[in-house]
C-alpha cells in the first residue's frame, strides 16, 4: 500500500485528537484524546519504518535500517504508561476534591 | 596609580560607612575620606606624575580596566573632589535617619562619578555610568520630599532608557572594530560609513542629552531637584549633569565626526530652545530650588549648544564652565539650604528682608548671584565670553537668541537676591539668625575659588589645553 | 555518564531514604549530599577523571558546554535546597518522594544536556516532565494546586503529542533520529508533497519547544502553574527546569534549523515570538499585585531574552546561555526562597521589610536587580551577552532595541518590590522565624551574584581553561 495512505489516515488521527483536546471539557475525554494523538504518532511511525527499511532492502538484503523507527514506538508506549498512570492519579485527585471532572469546574471554583 | 586611588578610596570608604552604628561617625567619617580623595585630585594636578592605570579585567570580552587623566578629565575630577567634602561640610548640620547609609551611597556616586570621568575604556565607562545612577536612584527615594518615590522613578526609568540604548550603540562600535575591543583608542580608529555613524550616533546621544539634559529631554529633572535631599541636588546639578556634556566630548563627538556635523544644527536649536523655555519659566518661579534648577537647565543648554557649534575656542569655554557651573551652583544650592533650614520655606514670596538678620549670607549670596549672571571678575565670565566667543564664529544669529537668556538669567537671578535679602522684613524672617559657622566656611572658600579663578583664570584655560584621550 | 547514572540513583536512594529516616530534617541533609556526589561526580568527568563508561551505540555524546551546564544546574539546585530544603518540608508529608522527584527531574536535565538524537530528546522531556506534574499537585488538598497540575499535566502531554508527530514526520523525511542529518531522502514516493514533511516536522517541534518553555503564544499556561504550584516548586520549575529547557531547545534548534531552508523566515518567525514573548510577559506583569504572580510573567519575559540565543547562533551565545541560566536561577531561587518565608504573597506585604529583615531586603533587592540587569549584578552580563550575540548576528538591530525598551519596562516591576521593602511604611510579617543560617546562605548567594557582575570571568573560566 502507497505510504501517502498511511500518512493521510495518521494525520487524520492525529488532528481529530488535536481537536478534542481543544473542544472538549471533560479531563477524561481530553485525555483520550492525547492518547489518540500519541497512537496516530506510532502508526505513522511504524509506516516510515517498514518504508524506509523497504527502499533499503533493494541494494542490501540485509540491512538494519528502518528498525530505529519500531524501536522508537515501544519508548513511546512505556513512556504513554507512565504518564498514563500520572495523569489518572491527578484526575481522581481532582475528582476527590470537586466529585467532577470537568475542567472549568476548577476555575469556577477559584472564582 | 593616581586615577584608581581616586575611585579606590570613595568605594572602600562607602563600604566601611555601611557598617558604621552610630550616625555622626559615619558623618565624620564620609567628611574624612572625602577629603582625603579631595587631597589625591589635587595631587593628580601636577604634571609630572604617572596619570594611567591599566589591568586585566574581561579579557573574554575584550574590555580592560584602564583609566587615564587628561585635562578634560582632570578638570572633572577636580569638581567632583571638591563638591563631596563641599556637601558633606555644609550640611553636616542635617540629621538624617539610618545617616550611614545615606553617607555609604554619596560615597558610592562619587565612586561612580569619578569613574565616568577616568574610564577610557567603554565598557568600564557604561559600568560607572550605571553605578553613578543607582545610589541616587535609593538616595533620593529614601531621603526626598513627598512625592519622591514616583519622581525619582521617573527620573531613574529616563535615564535607564538612556544607558541600555548607549549599550546597544557601544556593543555595535565593538563589533566594528577589528580587534573586538573596548578601548578607546580603537573606538577612535574607527571608520564609520556615514549611515553607521547616523545609526550609532543617535544611541549614544538619547543616552547624554537625557542626563544633561538637553530639551525637550529636560522634564525629570525640575521634579527631581525638587524632591531630592538638598545634599543630593548639589550633586545631581553641580557634578552630575557634567556626565552628559564630559561624554559627548570624549566619546560622541570623536567617534561620529560626520554624524556630529550632519545633526549640529538640529541639537543646537533645541539646545538653544531648551535655553529659552527654561529661563522664561526661571523668572516665574517662587521657589528657590526650582529657579535654580530651571536655571541649571539654561546653562546646560548654553554648553551643549557651544558644544555641537564645533569650534576649539568655544570649547575652552565649555570645559571652563563644567567646573565653574558646579562651583556656582552648589553654593546656591548650599543657600537656599541654609534659608529652608532656618526659615523652614523656600518661596520668595513668604521672605523677604534677610539682608538685615543674615548680612554675611547677603555678601556671599550676592557674589555667588553675580558668578551666577557671569559678571566680569567672577568665574563664570571667562567661561561665557569664550562660549560666545565660539557660537558667534558659529551662526550670529544664534548666538544672539542664546545672548537674550544671559539677560533673562540676570534677571531672575537679580529677582531672587532682591525679593528674598532686601526689602521689608516679614513675620518669617523676623528672628532670623547669621548663618551657622561651618555653612560660612564653605561658603566663604567657594567665593575665594570663584573670585580667584575670576581674576586669574590662566591655570584653568592651561588646563583645557591637555587633551590627549 | 556519570550524571545522568548517579542522579536516577539518587532518585532512588531517596525514596528509600524515606522509609528509613523518619526525621524530616535528616532526609534533607541525606538530599544535600547526595546531590554533592552527584556534583563532584559530574565533576571528574568535567575534568576527565573518571567516567562511567557505558556504550550508548550513539545516542548520547557529551560535550563540555553540556557538562558545565550540569554544574551550573547542580549548583543552582544546592542553593534550592539549602535556602528552601525546610520549606520543601513543609509542603507535605511525603519529604522524601518530594526530593526523589527533584532527582528524578534532575536525570532529565542530564539527558537533555547530552542527547545526541531526537530519541533521547524525547526521553529526556519526559523524564524532566512527570516528576514535575507530581510535584505540582503536591498539594492536594488545594484546589488550586490540583487545577495548576491537571493544567500542566493536560499541556504537557498535549505538547508532547505534538513533539512526537514532528518527530515521525521528521524521521519519515531523512530516516533518522540523527540531529545532523539533512538529506531528505526521496523515499517518500507517491507522496505528491513529500519536501514538505521535514519543515512541517520541525514546525511542529518547535511549536512543542515554546510549550515547554512558554514562549508566547504559547505561553498561557505557564501563570496559572506557576501561580497554583506550592511557591517552593514554583521556584524549581521556573528556573532550573525552564533553564534545561532552554538548553535543550538551542541544543535541537542549533543543529535543525537550517531544514527549514535558507535563513529569513526562520528568522522572522523567532523575531515575531520573541517580541510578543516579551510583550506579553512584560505588560502583563506590571498589572499584577501578587510577587508570585508576577514573578511567573517575569519569568515569561526572561524566557524572551533567552530566546535570544536560539535567534542568533554565534559563539556568544553559548556563553550567554550558560551565563543566563546561572544569573537568572540564583536571583529567582532567592527570590522564591524569601517569598515562601513571607505571610503576605502581595505587593503590600513586602511593605517596610527593610526595616524588620534588613538582611532578606537587601539580598531581595540584590537579586531584583540581578533580574533586571542592572551592572554590577550577574544579570547585566547575562543581559549583555545575549543583546552581543544578537547585535553581532548583524541587522538585527531592531530587535535588541525593542527588547531593551521591555527590558526598561520590566525595572518598573521588578522595583515595585524594592520601593514596596524601603521606600513604604509597613510591617512586613513572615511566616516562620527567620534562621541565622538562612541569611547566611542568602547573603553567600547575593555574594555570588555580585562576583559574577564584576567579574564573570569567574564562571566562565571554569569553562574556557
Amino acid at each position: 500500500m502507497p505510504i501517502q495512505y498511511y500518512i493521510y489516515l495518521a494525520l487524520s488521527l492525529f488532528s481529530i485528537g488535536v481537536v478534542g483536546v481543544l473542544t472538549r471539557r471533560n479531563a477524561i475525554i481530553i485525555f483520550m484524546c492525547i492518547e489518540l494523538m500519541l497512537n496516530a504518532t506510532n502508526l505513522l511511525l511504524v509506516a516510515f519504518s517498514k518504508m524506509h527499511h523497504a527502499v533499503a532492502l533493494a541494494s542490501n538484503t540485509a540491512t538494519q535500517v528502518g528498525i530505529e523507527g519500531q524501536l522508537f514506538v515501544f519508548f513511546i508506549m512505556v513512556v504513554a504508561a507512565a504518564e498514563v498512570s500520572v495523569g489518572l492519579a491527578i484526575i481522581v485527585m481532582m475528582y476527590r476534591n470537586t466529585h467532577s471532572v470537568d475542567i472549568n469546574f476548577l476555575n469556577r471554583l477559584k472564582n | 596609580m593616581i586615577p584608581l586611588l581616586l575611585i579606590l578610596i570613595p568605594v572602600v570608604s562607602a563600604i566601611l560607612t555601611f557598617f558604621l552604628k552610630n550616625g555622626n561617625a559615619a558623618k565624620n567619617w564620609a567628611l574624612i575620606a572625602s577629603t582625603a580623595t579631595l587631597i589625591v585630585g589635587l595631587y593628580a594636578l601636577c604634571p609630572v606624575c604617572k596619570l594611567e592605570f591599566d589591568a586585566t579585567w574581561l579579557p573574554l570580552l575584550g574590555s580592560r580596566f584602564s583609566l587615564s587623566l587628561d585635562g578634560l578629565s582632570k578638570m572633572l575630577v577636580l569638581l567632583t573632589a571638591i563638591s563631596f567634602p563641599v556637601v558633606f561640610a555644609s550640611t553636616y548640620n542635617n540629621e538624617y535617619k539610618q545617616s550611614n547609609a545615606f553617607y555609604g551611597l554619596m560615597l558610592l556616586t562619587q565612586a561612580g562619578l569619578m569613574g565616568v570621568f577616568l574610564a577610557s575604556d567603554c565598557l568600564l565607562f557604561y559600568f560607572f555610568w550605571e553605578l553613578a545612577l543607582i545610589p541616587v536612584y535609593f538616595l533620593c527615594s529614601i531621603w526626598g520630599g513627598e512625592k519622591r518615590i514616583a519622581v525619582t522613578f521617573k527620573f531613574f526609568v529616563y535615564t535607564f532608557v538612556g544607558s541600555l540604548l548607549m549599550l546597544i550603540g557601544i556593543l555595535y562600535l565593538y563589533f566594528q572594530t577589528p580587534d573586538h575591543s573596548f578601548a578607546i583608542k580603537s573606538f577612535y580608529a574607527l571608520k564609520l560609513s556615514a549611515s553607521q555613524q547616523n545609526l550609532a550616533f543617535w544611541l549614544f546621544f538619547i543616552a547624554f542629552a537625557i542626563k544633561m539634559p538637553i530639551f525637550p529631554l529636560h522634564t525629570w529633572q525640575p521634579d527631581a531637584y525638587e524632591q531630592s535631599p538638598t545634599a543630593v541636588t548639589m550633586i545631581l546639578s553641580g557634578v552630575m549633569v557634567k556626565m552628559g556634556i564630559y561624554a559627548v566630548i570624549r566619546w560622541l563627538i570623536p567617534i561620529f565626526p560626520s554624524a556630529t556635523v550632519k545633526y549640529a544644527d538640529i541639537i543646537i536649536i533645541a539646545s538653544v530652545i531648551g535655553m529659552i523655555y527654561a529661563s522664561l519659566i526661571a523668572i516665574k518661579q517662587d521657589d528657590v530650588k526650582r529657579l535654580v534648577a530651571y536655571s541649571s537647565i539654561a546653562h546646560i543648554g548654553l554648553m551643549s549648544a557651544v558644544l555641537f557649534s564645533l569650534k576649539t575656542i568655544g570649547w575652552n569655554g565649555v570645559m571652563i564652565q563644567m567646573f565653574n557651573h558646579g562651583i556656582n551652583v552648589i553654593g546656591l544650592w548650599i543657600v537656599a539650604d541654609a534659608i529652608e533650614q532656618k526659615l523652614g520655606t523656600r518661596k520668595f514670596s513668604e521672605l523677604g528682608g534677610l539682608a538685615q538678620k543674615a548680612p554675611v549670607l547677603a555678601i556671599l549670596l550676592v557674589v555667588l548671584a553675580f558668578a551666577n549672571v557671569a559678571l566680569p571678575l567672577t568665574n563664570a565670565f571667562v567661561g561665557e565670553f569664550l562660549m560666545f566667543n565660539g557660537l558667534f564664529q558659529y551662526n550670529f544669529w544664534i548666538a544672539g537668541v542664546a545672548g537674550i537668556s544671559i539677560i533673562l538669567g540676570a534677571v531672575y537671578t537679580l529677582n531672587m537676591v532682591q525679593k528674598i535679602f532686601y526689602g521689608q522684613t516679614v513675620p518669617a524672617t523676623q528672628n532670623a539668625l547669621e548663618i551657622k559657622g561651618n555653612v560660612q566656611f564653605v561658603l566663604i572658600i567657594l567665593v575665594l575659588v570663584i573670585i580667584g579663578f575670576g581674576v586669574y583664570p590662566q591655570p584653568m584655560i592651561d588646563l583645557t589645553k591637555h587633551i590627549h584621550p | 555518564m556519570n550524571a545522568i547514572i548517579l542522579s536516577a540513583l539518587c532518585g532512588v536512594v531517596m525514596m528509600f531514604s524515606g522509609i528509613l529516616l523518619k526525621n524530616k530534617s535528616a532526609i534533607k541533609y541525606v538530599a544535600i549530599a547526595a546531590l554533592l556526589v552527584l556534583i563532584i561526580g559530574n565533576l571528574f568527568q568535567f575534568y576527565g577523571i573518571y567516567t562511567i563508561d557505558i556504550d550508548s551505540k550513539g545516542l548520547l555524546s557529551f560535550d563540555r558546554t553540556g557538562l558545565f551546564f550540569n554544574t551550573i544546574i547542580f549548583v543552582a539546585t544546592l542553593a534550592y535546597f539549602i535556602l528552601s530544603g525546610s520549606d520543601i518540608e513543609r509542603a507535605g508529608p511525603d519529604v522524601a518522594e518530594y526530593f526523589a522527584l527533584i532527582f528524578f527531574v534532575l536525570c532529565g536535565v542530564t539527558i537533555l544536556t547530552s542527547f545526541n538524537g531526537l530519541l533521547m530528546f524525547f526521553i529526556g522531556i519526559e523524564i524532566l516532565s512527570i516528576p514535575l506534574y507530581i510535584l505540582t499537585g503536591s498539594d492536594k488538598k488545594n484546589l488550586k494546586s490540583n487545577e495548576a497540575s491537571l493544567k500542566y499535566f493536560l499541556m504537557g502531554s498535549f505538547s508532547t503529542g505534538i513533539l512526537l508527530m514532528g518527530i515521525t514526520l521528521i524521521y519519515g523525511a531523512t530516516g533518522s533520529f540523527g540531529l545532523q542529518s539533512t538529506t531528505i531522502k526521496s523515499a517518500v514516493t507517491g507522496f505528491s508533497s513529500a519536501g514538505i514533511l521535514a519543515p512541517v516536522g520541525l514546525v511542529l517541534l518547535f511549536i512543542s519547544m515554546c510549550f515547554k518553555v512558554s514562549a508566547a503564544p504559547f505561553h498561557f499556561w505557564a501563570p496559572d502553574v506557576y501561580d497554583g504550584a506550592p511557591s517552593v516548586f514554583t521556584s524549581f520549575m521556573a528556573t532550573i527546569v525552564k533553564a534545561a529547557g532552554f538548553f535543550a531547545f538551542i541544543k535541537l534548534f542549533a543543529a535543525k534549523s537550517e531544514d527549514f531552508g535558507p535563513g529569513p523566515a526562520w528568522k522572522l518567525i523567532l523575531f515575531v515570538i520573541i517580541v510578543a514573548t516579551l510583550f506579553i510577559g512584560n505588560i502583563t506583569a506590571v498589572f499584577q499585585q501578587s510577587v508570585k504572580r508576577m514573578l511567573a510573567y517575569s519569568s515569561i519575559a526572561q524566557a524572551g531574552f533567552m530566546l535570544f540565543a536560539l535567534y542568533s547562533t554565534n559563539d556568544f551565545t553559548k556563553d550567554g546561555i550558560l551565563l543566563y541560566t546561572a544569573a537568572y536561577s540564583f536571583a529567582t531561587i532567592g527570590i522564591f526562597s524569601i517569598l515562601t518565608k513571607m505571610e503576605d504573597y502581595s505587593l503590600d506585604g513586602f511593605n517596610g521589610l527593610s526595616k524588620s529583615q534588613p538582611v532578606l531586603a537587601f539580598t531581595n533587592t540584590v537579586f531584583f536587580l540581578s533580574l533586571s540587569g542592572i551592572p554590577l549584578t550577574a544579570g547585566f552580563f547575562a543581559k549583555y551577552y545575549m543583546l552581543a550575540s544578537a547585535i553581532k548576528g548583524g541587522g538585527s538591530l531592531s530587535l535588541v532595541i525593542i527588547a531593551v525598551l521591555f527590558a526598561a519596562v520590566s525595572v518598573y516591576y521588578y522595583f515595585k518590590v524594592i520601593q514596596a521593602m524601603y521606600f513604604k511604611e509597613g510591617v512586613a510579617a513572615t511566616n516562620t522565624p527567620i534562621t541565622g543560617n538562612f541569611k547566611v546562605a542568602l547573603i553567600v548567594l547575593a555574594a555570588i551574584i555580585v562576583i559574577l557582575g564584576i567579574y564573570p570571568t569567574a564562571l566562565l573560566g571554569f569553562y574556557y581553561f
